[in-house]
């Protein structure tokens, strides 16, 4: 009899991924994979290539060398699977600054392929579960920090993507809010959503991931599951990868 | 389906602009003010004409002059209304979106370029208007207006294209309008200063825009005319194309 593997086959799946920017190895030798329902806290100095990492899952920017498969499916060959399959938050969650969010929201699904009775009804029911009602008729270049953050999020989990790909999401977001991205991440999760979550901040990794990898300089430097009770350790082994890093980069001086 | 979400998308940006609508606004005043102006000698010098068996009619006098104001206005109207296409996108971040929305350069430019086309057709038929309003008193010489028109289209159609591939290079808006217009003016004088210097060279004459804009506009439609200004829009259109799937490529 042969034994059957359980796990379930991963929806992301990066495979030696490699990409310089302007003139420097920005991530090297990536190698990751995220199952259905895994939330992956990427974290890592500035500079490490979180962001990198990021927009080439986002379908942004193409890697240099290795491949990133998508529910088994080459993404570099066929980048269109963006479409349906990521939603992205970047960093400072961009906006075009002359239409509403309401507009927004609505452009967003229509570029993912949505339309009609479906598209409104999606667009409504994220404006309300985002508390972004009072804000519909509002220009999204009026709204501050937090609320395109909350904008950028909704953008982002219109379609109901099989991965979500956060670019610092809790960024000037007040604690009430940080509350209500965290459930909103475990929700996502629990409905069967892979998320990949980049942050500065070690304890939201602690509340919200299961697993947590830590860039440094490109690489990979750790790859483990993460337990809400055990962010000294986390702590530790972060401050290890980064000091080493910079320990090392003295020495080279 | 992507290009139609472009296109709507575009639409909209360039709809909720107030640029766009106080550019609309000060052209069309000025354009209402020509007109007056040039019925105003059309029928001063009826009565002259009436004399003259095959003498210029409607369309010479009034409508096509106006539709020739139209394309000087062009060449700084254009540039202003197409800067922040791409520069703009560019500079609010939002073209990473675009592509992780899976969308390809060639839609995105495609999308950007028809809204702007029709938001410049939208701007050519209100000026139409003023000179067809009187159309039903006069006898207009149907095809020599419709080649006129069919000129402007086709400039309106090469200036956007110039200015969207300008736009590409940049994330400034400001310096991808002067661009555009520097290009554009550029284009339609390239054989002025061989003129004024004696030299009446056929290749340097088809390279100029003035040639080919200036025979629509006097009725005559040719297939060369035609050419030259699908092949600058196919050029500009590639260009801008390839610029965007490069910073895919290069981040």
């Amino acid at each position: 009899m042969t034994a059957v593997n359980s796990a379930p086959p991963p929806v992301l799946q990066l495979d030696h991924v490699a990409r310089r920017r302007a003139g420097r190895v920005a991530v090297q030798d990536l190698n990751l994979a995220l199952a259905p329902g895994q939330v992956l806290g990427l974290l890592g100095v500035n500079g490490a290539g979180k962001s990198t990492t990021l927009s080439m899952i986002a379908g942004a920017l193409r890697p240099d060398q290795g491949t990133i498969h998508l529910n088994g499916e080459d993404f570099l060959e066929r980048p269109e699977l963006a479409r349906r399959l990521i939603g992205w938050l970047p960093e400072r969650a961009p906006v075009w600054p002359e239409l509403s969010v309401a507009e927004h929201l609505a452009a967003h699904g229509r570029l993912r392929g949505l339309g009609g009775a479906a598209l409104r009804e999606t667009c409504e029911a994220m404006l309300a579960r985002l508390e972004l009602q009072p804000l519909a008729r509002r220009l999204a270049g009026m709204l501050s920090q937090g609320q395109r953050q909350r904008l950028g999020l909704a953008c982002a989990l219109l379609h109901r993507p099989a991965v979500l790909v956060l670019d610092e999401p809790a960024n000037a977001l007040d604690p009430v809010q940080i509350t209500a991205l965290r459930a909103l991440i475990r929700e996502q999760a629990a409905a069967g959503t892979a998320v990949i979550l980049s942050t500065h901040v070690l304890v939201e990794v602690t509340a919200v991931c299961d697993r947590v990898a830590i860039l440094h300089e490109g690489r990979l430097h750790h790859d483990g599951p993460v337990r809400a009770d055990d962010h000294a350790a986390l702590e530790r082994r972060f401050f290890e990868i980064a000091m080493h890093g910079a320990t090392a980069a003295a020495r080279a001086a | 389906m992507t290009l139609l979400a472009m296109l709507r998308l575009e639409t909209r940006r360039l709809c909720v602009q107030p640029l766009a609508w106080v550019l609309l606004a000060l052209s069309l005043a000025w354009l209402g003010w020509c007109f007056t102006r040039l019925l105003g000698e059309f029928l001063a010098g009826e009565i002259q004409r009436a004399a003259q068996a095959d003498g210029p009619g409607y369309v010479d006098l009034v409508a096509v002059p106006l539709l020739g104001q139209l394309a000087q206005l062009a060449f700084l109207m254009v540039p202003l209304l197409g800067m922040s296409t791409l520069a703009g996108e560019r500079r609010n971040g939002t073209l990473p979106l675009l592509f992780a929305a899976g969308v390809p350069a060639s839609r995105i430019v495609l999308g950007k370029y028809l809204a702007m086309l029709l938001w410049l057709l939208l701007w050519l038929l209100l000026t139409l208007a003023m000179p067809l309003a009187l159309a039903h008193a006069t006898a207009p010489d149907w095809g020599k207006l419709a080649a006129a028109t069919l000129g402007i289209v086709l400039m309106l159609a090469a200036l956007a294209a110039l200015t969207l591939a300008a736009s590409a290079f940049t994330a400034h808006p400001a310096i991808a309008a002067a661009v555009a217009l520097l290009l554009g003016l550029a284009l339609w004088t390239v054989n002025l200063g061989a003129q004024m210097a004696g030299i009446d060279d056929g290749a340097i004459n088809w390279l100029a825009m003035s040639t080919h804009e200036q025979n629509l506009l006097r009725g005559l439609v040719s297939t060369t005319d035609i050419l030259w200004f699908v092949l600058l829009i196919a050029v500009c259109l590639a260009l801008a194309t390839r610029r965007l799937a490069a910073e895919k490529e290069r981040g």
